[in-house]
């Protein structure tokens, strides 16, 4: 058919681009903290720290999601961890099941050092809690470093699925890619090395610390390091590839958002800094802070131009992927309309 | 006997854009009109942009009931689901209304029932409603008619019999005829998905 009509969407907004990024970076903490704790040095605090906040993140991120189902009763059929053998093929039942079970290994694997620690032991409600669960917090020890790995492959799962998801949408190029997992996974372990820095100089202050800062601070130098090559190669995908991408390309490159936001201040900055860091250090942990909240940041922000920046191509004008959704304020919407 | 495999053909060439589809459709299966959401809806679309020559199209366009449908293998609890002769159907007391399928539809055929609709839809249609329940909805190629014999609502009613409706396994229905002659094609079927819906361009045959 002759004469295509090219627009983004307004179905997922910004509120999946949130779950999208908690989802990476809760899955990731908690991969990176196990792996820590199991094979580097034992460490309770960056456990509790870890694994408490990944709960909290992917709690946060799932209501986001939960709040804007149409029915949230039938919420109950992915819940069935059975969703897995009904529809295999679908990205949101595995997420759901890798969050759910990530969920509960990573806490069974925090219980011993939550009954150790007199802080939560202490703390109202609770500390009743933990009571009732000493029995589980003494087999999690038994078998702790088994408990660990369930939570890792769960929570590696979580990571993967965040991309996978968006990876299941054939209509649009930037989307239904390889490169896509790809990027979301390497960004979610690069936050996750960022907000655990947050942690370590932040919450945690220990002088002990300060091989394990450097490694992660190396680790995330890495890693930034290939996200900015997955990012180019992205640039040179939508630029020179379809139509659509090129559409996208065009959302992209106009917006100071993605320019300034993302590329210079969530990667190429922090990169710098940190790239300094491991090699000439840095007599404050003030420099190394300032980079990690900057990742942080350019972690969401990927997520949220790559929801908005999805472009599809139809033989008709959009409607009811504009019109009648109405979860986001304002949409850098496309319709523009291409002719042969 | 080999199972039936429902398509159905538009030949843009005689839709003279009366919306009668719209209507049929809009009643039969209740969709939210308050809201302006259609299963089936029909573009007015110009075409060409010099001063010489610009036409005027009338694109219907409806769920494409795909052989490879993306918006079932997104779906996470099945609600979206595919029967042995081809349509594709949601189940409202599956659907949980997550949207993937929105996402995964290139032809942009997925719409909200939210639960406003439901109860505007209990004041609109009376003790006729059928709805009970929020989804993702879409056509359903009106596979309750079918399943009597009966043609879709918009195919019945459509006046300039824009709209053909058959049988692909049947070397001798008019759809089969016009699919295998290869006058009919499918949207974007580069996507993989596998269309059931084929039109017959107005331009190939006025240039």
């Amino acid at each position: 058919m002759d004469g295509m009509f090219y627009s983004t969407q307004n179905v997922w907004t910004w509120w999946i681009a949130l779950y999208l990024f908690l989802g990476g970076l809760g899955g990731a903490v908690v991969v990176v903290t196990c792996l820590t704790d199991i094979y580097i040095k034992k460490h309770k605090q960056l456990v509790i720290w870890g694994n408490i906040s990944a709960l909290i993140m992917l709690s946060v991120g799932s209501l986001m999601l939960f709040l804007h189902l149409l029915d949230p009763w039938a919420v109950i059929h992915v819940l069935n961890p059975m969703v897995l053998i009904n529809k295999p093929d679908a990205w949101i039942s595995w997420g759901t099941q890798f969050i759910i079970w990530m969920i509960v290994w990573s806490m069974v694997y925090t219980l011993p050092y939550l009954l150790e620690s007199a802080f939560w032991k202490k703390m109202p409600l609770v500390g009743s809690i933990l009571g009732a669960f000493t029995w589980l917090g003494n087999l999690s020890e038994k078998f702790h470093k088994t408990i660990g790995w369930l939570a890792i492959i769960n929570a590696a799962g979580t990571v993967a699925y965040t991309g996978l998801l968006l990876q299941s949408f054939p209509a649009v190029a930037l989307w239904h890619n390889p490169g896509v997992p790809l990027l979301f996974m390497v960004s979610a372990f690069s936050t996750a090395m960022a907000f655990l820095l947050l942690v370590l100089y932040l919450a945690i202050n220990d002088k002990e610390d300060a091989t394990l800062r450097v490694f992660y601070e190396r680790t995330d130098v890495i890693l930034i390091a290939v996200e900015l090559l997955i990012i180019f190669v992205f640039f040179h995908f939508t630029t020179y590839g379809l139509e659509s991408a090129r559409y996208t390309a065009g959302i992209l490159w106009n917006d100071m958002g993605w320019i300034v936001g993302f590329l210079a201040f969530g990667l190429i900055v922090p990169f710098l800094i940190e790239f300094r860091g491991v090699t000439k250090g840095w007599n404050s942990p003030v420099p190394i802070v300032l980079a990690a909240i900057m990742v942080l940041s350019g972690g969401y922000l990927l997520r949220h131009y790559f929801m908005y920046a999805g472009v599809y191509e139809r033989p008709y004008p959009a409607m009811n992927s504009i019109m009648q959704h109405s979860q986001s304020e304002h949409t850098p919407t496309v319709s523009a309309r291409q002719g042969y | 006997m080999a199972n039936k495999h429902y398509a159905m053909v538009i030949d843009l060439n005689t839709c003279v854009g009366c919306n009668a589809c719209m209507a049929a459709c809009a009643i039969e299966n209740q969709t939210p009109v308050w809201d302006n959401k259609w299963r089936t809806y029909v573009h007015d679309i110009e075409i060409g942009n010099t001063d010489e020559l610009v036409r005027r199209r009338f694109f219907p366009r409806l769920c494409n009931h795909c052989d490879n449908p993306p918006c079932q293998s997104v779906c996470p609890t099945g609600a979206t689901h595919k029967l042995d002769n081809g349509i594709v159907l949601v189940d409202d007391e599956m659907c949980m209304g997550c949207r993937a399928c929105a996402l995964a539809c290139p032809y942009d055929a997925r719409y909200d029932v939210t639960s406003h609709d439901v109860e505007e839809g209990k004041k609109f249609f009376g003790e006729l409603t059928h709805r009970s329940r929020p989804s993702v909805d879409k056509c359903s190629f009106c596979a309750h008619r079918v399943m009597q014999g009966q043609k879709p609502a918009c195919v019945e009613t459509c006046v300039g019999s824009a709209r053909m409706f058959g049988d692909l396994n049947d070397p001798k229905d008019e759809v089969s005829k016009l699919v295998a002659s290869g006058v009919a094609k499918p949207l974007m079927a580069h996507l993989g998905t596998r269309p059931n819906v084929y039109y017959i361009s107005d331009i190939e045959r006025s240039t």
